[in-house]
């Protein structure tokens, strides 16, 4: 019976791992955030440089714990400690970013054995700054990869919308899990 | 300059122990400030490792009602490694030998900090 569940949530600096697991989140989320010194300060004041934590009630039994990642790669330690354990990666890609595609191809790189074992799905966030690149195109890139997951636009302050990409996670690992 | 000044303090530092091996000063989002390193130990994993380790402690210690957190100590087989916030924006860490004694590091890396802090 699966009563305790664990997703991590992972990608690179700004995509809103915080924000997504503190919108989602039905306790009072744990981050770990510390004012930015590096290239991150020209986006947000503040990184994470440990974990988010955060828990989300399924029904009076069940609950999964969420934990987010750093998303510089000096953290990358973290993310092997932080994705011990669980059952499948949610990947946060942020559309503003130089190469977002490329930033996706490198994050599942990093999870490949992860990810293998266990189940993916990717949120696309901040489409409405920027439209381009696609879904169609992740898609495409994601056949190329010979990588399945569902690919979403999320809005990682919505919860409806973080929920959804969270939901579609377990119906991959577990289509008759009902949330 | 100012990296001048925060080599010279490690170097004391570093001196005033035979125990101490390595020390670093580094930001509080994981970059290096200044160190004195042995060769072939990675300045950025020594970085982020202290980053990530402080934040947590300091959540710990507040979550846990411990008040404000001064440092993280890790005790390991072959030495141990000592991180000290040197005010907000930064962190003092140590390496030490297996047998150092651990007082006097305390006191010593206190006073490295408060003046780490006076420079950044």
């Amino acid at each position: 019976m699966m009563s305790s569940l664990k997703i991590v949530f992972s990608g690179p600096v700004g995509a809103g791992k915080t924000t997504a697991i503190g919108a989602i989140s039905d306790a009072a989320p744990v981050s770990t955030n510390e004012q930015a010194s590096d290239m991150t300060r020209q986006r947000k004041s503040e990184t994470t440089v440990a974990l988010d934590y955060g828990v989300m009630q399924l029904d009076s039994e069940e609950k999964i714990h969420l934990y987010g990642t750093p998303g510089q790669e000096r953290f990358n330690f973290m993310w092997d400690i932080l994705a011990n354990g669980g059952i499948g990666l949610v990947l946060l890609l942020d559309n503003t970013r130089k190469d977002p595609l490329t930033d996706m191809a490198f994050f599942i790189d990093s999870f490949r054995d992860y990810i293998s074992q266990t189940a993916l799905a990717i949120g696309v966030t901040q489409t409405d700054l920027k439209a381009m690149p696609r879904l169609d195109i992740y898609n495409t890139k994601l056949r190329e990869m010979k990588m399945s997951a569902a690919v979403f636009e999320v809005d990682a302050r919505e919860r409806n919308d973080v929920s959804l990409l969270v939901q579609s996670l377990l119906f991959t690992i577990d289509p008759g899990l009902e949330y | 300059m100012r990296d001048d000044m925060l080599s010279s303090i490690l170097s004391e530092l570093n001196g005033t122990s035979a125990d101490i091996e390595a020390s670093a000063v580094i930001s509080i989002d994981g970059l290096m400030i200044a160190s004195m390193l042995p060769q072939g130990m990675d300045e950025d994993r020594v970085g982020a490792m202290s980053a990530a380790m402080l934040s947590l402690g300091g959540r710990t210690a507040d979550e846990l009602g411990r008040g404000e957190l001064e440092q993280v100590l890790i005790k390991a087989d072959d030495g141990f490694v000592l991180m000290t916030n040197a005010g907000k924006d930064a962190v003092v860490t140590v390496m030490a030998k297996p047998k150092a004694k651990l007082g006097l590091i305390f006191l010593d890396v206190k006073r490295a900090a408060d003046n780490i802090e006076q420079i950044l």
